[in-house]
């Protein structure tokens, strides 16, 4: 099976502070890859180097054997990469329709194929009935899925989500937990980041956990967690 | 969208009415249309790409010397030189604009102001091509189709044309691709990446339309004036003037820049009576009003009112 | 052949001019390291200065400089009532807003000028307008010197009210850190409109050191000064008074020695291309610290 997303060695520094270190990993079509840890591990940085925002020292991102690297992130969502931003961002002064279009426009520069595809997206989503509300008034859940239809209004192969189960209530938390689970049946290769564990447990089909920038553990997540580099890494111990 | 075009539609009936309803008063008419097609053009890059410049006088200015030395000079048709004239001024806002977005926030503000400074001390020391501080004369013209470019009859038409071809370009591009790119990377460039858009190539066909339909009017400009000289073409206060009067109107929608010019260079007219120069403290005392109490602008603010009430409605039935 | 004595004729010009744009450039980058604020109608209270010295000379008859004694204190208030009134209230609306509010005002002041001087050109006549001094080879008018001491005085007592005075440290800890400077009990809005006030008093102090030697316009002359402001604090660096002072006399000697060694023309561009070229290549100014971004 080719590999969707695949990094090799990489290294991420801030001035003098190594954010990321030498992390590898492997996601294939259909899979989900839970990356965890506790706050300052890097997740967020790893992430960033992966979608472009921050550009690595070393190592190499390649999506479907294409070498990406060196792509700004506009062109690697171009080449197929939907993402998530952890502090959920929408257009506040357009519409919930019109956000979502803005991002349906990369693959349907007409206008009416833009708008059935970014309402397609919204049903898909839950928002149908909110196309018309301005995305600035929606609560957090909603926003949530508003931030989930832009990424997907894109038409990724590789999705990454960023903390999308992070404060929302049981229901919702249990809707969003499906979601993501069709997504990967339909295909998508999924990256999130998430400190909900029973969303990682439930999910992933496959777990990374970083601490102090690299990689400490990989696996089963059943299996990851039971590790003791993992525990104590969470727990601190001195 | 079916709202805008009737709105077009009125305002071109309305400059159809007015020069048989006020024949006498058609150079008021004339600034006025002038301000709508500038503060519009002003608005794709200040106000649907969030770019706020306050150096667009460099293109009026770029706009109306061309003109006027292409017929003075060269006796080049004002169309061709106004044509040149709009090409020039692209490439300059691509130049400009491709040194200058990387700075952010008020630097690329602070860039545009010596940016049209620097134009203006060049017409103004550069003699043997502007006309220098005592400028430049357009005494001739071509008469296309039997037209006197002098009469302020055939002048109101070509202003009306050129308002209505810029609000026009601004109507068609709001609900495709390009307008919602530009709002995308006003909103947040981070997130208009993660859509697939490139900000800055983005930003630099905004400025690069912006500034060519800036210098068309100026085109027009030049030879309503028919006189031309550095301090009112690259003036500070014009620049100031542009993006103020979009300002105040409403940035980023169709009609504010539009509204805004009608309300302020017309009431700039009534009271010139009355404050003799000193009109433009109507824009200063407007513009704090606004930024006091409805950043939006007047346009902006009522439509964020009709959108909330429309979805209010629509969530009840 | 370069003449030696008057290049350095040139240059203690240029220092003396540069040391009333440092005054002016000081008080923008002061408002502007503590309220993040762009004040647009900088160079309006610079003119503001100046027709508060032509007004004094029309009703008085004294020597411009008698008028600062009504003059810091008046500019002190009104900019405190200013900063209250209209800038306090949009502190959290995005950068551009202050930007767009200050432009508004200093568009309020010119034109409320011109309404009351009418567009001509003041200007107050001292009587000894043409005296120099010499030192040396050089002539040195006396005008020029006097706009440089009452800049060394009004800058000197700036540094002391800063680094001595508990208000001073109160101002200096909120533009390094804002929320820093609020967890240690200083009141940040009563330092801003403290600072807004300080601004606007050495904007006029230039103002009225300037009047004997420039002619004043309402409106045109505001915008210039705002501009050559802009100048000095982006050579410098934004927010940093030293760097100010340096980028003031810097703009200084460049306009004197490019109009004396170049094209005279095109003095105001000299500084100009200089404000560009840092702009592009070093926005954290000339003597400013690179910044690494994180």
């Amino acid at each position: 099976m080719p590999s969707a997303l695949r990094a090799e060695g990489l290294t991420v520094r801030f001035g003098g502070n190594v954010a990321v270190s030498d992390v590898s990993l492997a996601l294939a079509p259909g899979e989900i890859l839970g990356l965890i840890g506790p706050n300052g591990a890097g997740k967020t940085t790893l992430f960033n180097a992966l979608t472009g925002y921050v550009t690595p020292e070393s190592g190499r991102v390649s999506l479907f054997d294409r070498d990406i690297t060196r792509l700004a992130p506009h062109e690697r969502a171009r080449a197929g990469c939907g993402r998530t931003f952890q502090t959920e961002r929408p257009f506040e002064e357009l519409t919930v329709l019109e956000n979502v279009l803005v991002a349906a426009f990369l693959h349907e520069p007409r206008r009416s194929g833009a708008e059935r595809l970014a309402r397609e997206t919204l049903e898909q989503v839950g928002l149908g009935d909110r196309a018309d509300q301005p995305a600035g008034d929606l609560n957090l859940a909603r926003r949530r899925r508003l931030e989930l239809a832009k990424a997907l209004a894109t038409r990724p192969r590789v999705i990454f989500l960023d903390e999308v189960m992070a404060g929302l209530n049981p229901p919702a938390l249990r809707e969003m937990i499906a979601f993501v689970s069709e997504l990967s049946r339909k295909g998508l290769a999924v990256l999130m980041v998430e400190h909900i564990m029973e969303a990682i447990v439930e999910l992933s089909d496959h777990v990374i956990v970083m601490a102090s920038g690299a990689k400490i553990a990989e696996g089963a997540p059943e299996a990851v967690m039971r590790d003791e580099r993992v525990i104590e890494a969470y727990l601190g111990t001195d | 969208m079916r709202t805008h075009l009737l709105g077009l539609a009125a305002f071109v009936a309305l400059g159809l009415a007015y020069p048989v309803l006020f024949p006498s008063a058609l150079t008021i008419a004339i600034t006025i249309l002038l301000f709508v097609g500038w503060a519009t053009a002003w608005d794709v890059l200040g106000g649907w790409a969030g770019q706020v410049s306050l150096g667009h006088a460099a293109f009026v200015g770029l706009g109306a010397y061309f003109v006027a030395i292409g017929v003075t000079e060269y006796g080049l048709a004002p169309w061709w030189s106004a044509l040149l004239g709009m090409a020039v001024a692209a490439a300059l806002a691509f130049a400009w604009g491709w040194l200058t977005f990387g700075l952010r926030g008020p630097y690329f503000t602070l860039s545009t102001i010596a940016f049209a400074e620097i134009l203006r001390l060049v017409a103004i020391n550069e003699g043997w091509l502007t006309g220098g501080a005592t400028g430049v004369f357009i005494m001739t013209l071509p008469e296309p189709f039997g037209l006197d470019l002098f009469d302020r009859q055939t002048q109101y038409w070509l202003a009306l044309g050129f308002a209505v071809l810029v609000i026009g370009i601004v109507v068609a591009l709001s609900r495709g691709r390009f307008g919602y790119a530009l709002r995308a990377v006003r909103e947040d460039e981070d997130a208009a990446m993660a859509a697939g858009i490139d900000p800055k190539r983005t930003k630099l066909k905004a400025f690069m339309l912006s500034g060519a339909l800036t210098a068309l009017g100026g085109g027009l400009y030049g030879i309503v004036l028919s006189f031309l000289e550095p301090h009112v073409m690259f003036y500070l206060l014009l620049s100031v003037q542009i993006a103020l009067t979009a300002i105040i109107g409403g940035r980023g929608t169709i009609w504010g820049p539009a509204a805004g010019a009608m309300v302020l260079i017309g009431s700039g007219e009534v009271f010139r009576t009355t404050f003799a120069e000193a009109n433009l403290l109507i824009y200063g005392v407007l513009i704090l009003v606004i930024v006091l109490f409805a950043p939006r602008g007047l346009v902006g603010e009522a439509t964020r009112r009709a959108i909330r009430r429309r979805y209010a409605k629509r969530a009840q039935s | 052949m370069l003449d030696l004595a008057i290049f350095i004729q040139n240059l203690a010009n240029g220092l003396l001019i540069g040391g009333v744009y440092a005054l002016i450039g000081v008080g923008l980058t002061l408002v502007f390291g503590v309220m993040r604020t762009i004040n647009f109608a900088h160079g309006d209270f610079v003119v503001l200065g100046m027709y508060g010295a032509v007004l004094f000379d029309l009703v008085f008859g004294f020597d411009p400089y008698l008028s600062l004694l009504i003059a810091l204190p008046v500019a002190f208030v009104v900019g405190m009532v200013v900063e209250r009134a209209i800038l306090a209230p949009i502190a959290d609306a995005p950068a551009e807003s202050s930007l767009l509010a200050t432009l508004g005002l200093s568009l309020i002041i010119g034109n409320l000028l011109l309404l009351t001087f009418g567009g001509e050109p003041r200007s107050v006549q001292v009587p000894y307008a043409s005296d120099t001094v010499r030192i040396g080879e050089v002539n040195l008018s006396v005008v020029l010197l006097a706009a440089g001491a009452a800049t060394t005085a009004m800058i000197g007592a700036l540094y002391w009210f800063l680094e001595r005075t508990e208000r001073g440290r109160a101002v200096r800890a909120t533009a390094e850190n804002r929320l820093g400077a609020e967890l240690v009990g200083i009141d940040t809005r009563r330092v801003q409109s403290f600072v807004f006030g300080m601004g606007t008093a050495l904007a006029v102090t230039a103002g009225v050191t300037l009047i004997p030697l420039l002619f004043a316009t309402p409106t045109f002359t505001g915008a210039i000064f705002t501009l050559k402001a802009f100048v000095v604090t982006v050579l410098g660096g934004l927010g940093r008074v030293g760097a100010a002072i340096g980028g003031g006399l810097l703009l200084g000697v460049v306009e004197v020695l490019g109009a004396s060694y170049f094209l005279s023309e095109y003095r105001d561009a000299y500084g100009l291309l200089a404000f560009l070229l840092v702009l592009l290549l070093r926005p954290e100014g000339l003597f400013g610290k690179t910044v690494k971004r994180v």
